[in-house]
């Protein structure tokens, strides 16, 4: 397996990752499982799943201990949000940087 | 001066973690039944967290990777939900003790029953995550829960037979009323308490909560190999003091106020708000950490946002995983459950818990992936392997040396 000339192993260095926002660092959730192009030889990783989420191979910007991405078109913290808007954010303070 | 400061998150680990509920009960208690015959395990104790906690500051340092997420990245999703669950309830049960200490060191300055302190200091800890920066807190709660040293001037102060302590640490085997098993019992207890695992979560997480680089690993070092061994030093002074006052005349430690009697038979009314203070401190810390290795945990299995670095809204999940958690505390201990045995039950619980924790951080630290060419040498990597074995045998016996002393009775 193949990304721009790298050999992975994907058990071992794509799968349970953390998955980063590489523009802004932002944790999005893990690497639950990988989708291979089995007819390319050899095969290449076509995307990444999150959850129901796919994620393009196209969108991964780097991999190292961790894997960043760059977060168009995906919606990874829709449960978070949804938190956010339901509980957290009817407390006061949610929003203020602590002291 | 930067330094300085830095080495206060070593020193807050060390008394809030080292020295929390559990080992403030535990090290009495022991120091009641066997007086200083158990002091080698305070040191074996130390040693390990050292080692393994020296191993996550330096994967963190180099890599940003806390703990929590090593676990799901080199045991899998399925081995990892063990570990989680397994830590997860041992952490909440800690901190279920951590709070309950907390009141009970409230009832003991103001005579109000535990039971009205404890939601209010269930609240407060919420405030001080909801609210206050992780640096500050940390200093805080270090600095005052320093004043534990007292239980060490206290020793001085009784006036011990030196000569019959040091006969106590150097045979070290059960004597009197006492069996190999219920010595057995509490070594693993004591253990146990000194290697807990929110230690590593906490210090791990906090590395990142602090954005240590490559530069900081001498700051992660010195944290470890200064903070710890103090707390080491403590917990054998609380153990000295119930040798002295209390094996004698054959009392057994079952209450925070026996725990904190020798500092009040030795300084009065004085040393006792002394002592309160620093359990005050070193509880309420150690109540901070606890919940927040709580929301670590879960957060760093599934890939959330989390931490105090970001606002609240942020990292929604992991403050609403807190949230939970200390209602969930406060509605155990309203069922007035005694602290002082969740505590005890706590710390065997954590030893339990200990190799699924402690196994991942030994496989990365030997990862140039991670780590680059700071992997482990070859007597780190012996003398983990060893650790490793203590760990696991330890895990194994705990539930059967339960059940055979009835806890210790």
């Amino acid at each position: 397996m193949t990304m721009s000339g790298r050999v992975l192993h994907a058990q071992l260095h794509l799968l349970d990752r953390q998955l980063i926002d590489q523009a802004d660092g932002r944790l999005l959730g893990k690497v639950d499982d990988v989708e291979l192009d089995l007819d390319r030889d050899p095969p290449v990783v076509s995307a990444l799943f999150s959850g129901r989420e796919r994620i393009p191979a196209e969108q991964i910007a780097e991999i190292d201990t961790a894997v960043k991405i760059v977060y168009q078109g995906l919606d990874l913290e829709h449960h978070d949000d949804w938190t956010e808007r339901n509980i957290i954010d009817k407390i006061p303070g949610a929003g203020d940087a602590t002291e | 001066m930067k330094k300085l400061l830095a080495v206060t998150l070593g020193i807050l680990t060390a008394i809030g973690g080292f020295v929390d509920i559990g080992d403030l009960v535990t090290n009495a208690l022991v120091g009641a039944r066997f007086g200083m015959r158990m002091a080698w395990v305070v040191v074996v104790g130390v040693i390990g967290i050292c080692l393994y906690a020296e191993m996550s500051g330096r994967v963190v340092a180099l890599s940003g990777r806390p703990v929590f997420d090593l676990i799901r990245e080199r045991l899998g999703r399925r081995t990892g939900l063990v570990t989680l669950v397994a830590s997860f309830l041992v952490t909440l049960l800690t901190l279920i003790a951590e709070i309950g200490g907390v009141a009970l060191a409230f009832e003991l300055a103001s005579g109000v029953n535990y039971l009205l302190w404890m939601p209010l200091v269930a609240l407060a800890v919420w405030l001080v995550i909801w609210r206050v920066k992780f640096s500050r807190l940390e200093q805080m709660f270090g600095l005052l829960g320093l004043l534990l040293i007292v239980f060490a001037v206290a020793l001085f102060k009784l006036g011990p037979d030196w000569g019959q302590l040091v006969h106590q640490v150097t045979n070290p085997h059960p004597v009197g009323p006492e069996s190999w098993a219920t010595y057995a019992y509490y070594a693993i207890a004591l253990f146990g308490a000194a290697m807990t695992p929110y230690e590593v979560f906490f210090f791990s997480s906090g590395g990142v909560e602090e954005k240590w680089s490559r530069r900081d690993l001498v700051t992660a070092r010195t944290n470890v190999f200064v903070g710890f061994p103090l707390g080491g030093l403590l917990s054998l002074a609380i153990a000295g003091c119930a040798a002295v006052l209390f094996l004698p005349a054959g009392i057994q430690v079952g209450t925070l106020g026996q725990v904190t009697l020798p500092v009040a038979v030795a300084f009065g009314k004085i040393g006792l708000a002394i002592v309160l203070i620093g359990v005050f401190a070193a509880t309420f810390g150690a109540a901070l950490e606890t919940v927040l290795s709580c929301g670590y945990t879960i957060a760093q299995y599934r890939g959330w946002q989390w931490g105090k670095f970001v606002r609240p809204r942020e990292a929604s999940r992991f403050h609403v995983i807190m949230i939970v958690c200390l209602a969930i505390a406060v509605l155990t201990l309203l069922t007035a459950v005694d602290p002082v045995k969740v505590t005890e039950y706590s710390v065997v619980f954590a030893a339990m818990a200990l190799p699924l924790t402690y196994l991942p951080i030994l496989i990365v630290a030997n990862d140039p992936d991670y780590v680059g060419r700071h992997t482990n040498g070859r007597v780190l990597n012996f003398f983990g392997l060893i650790y490793l074995g203590l760990l696991v045998v330890a895990s194994v016996a705990a539930i059967p040396l339960m059940i055979v002393t009835r806890a210790g009775q």
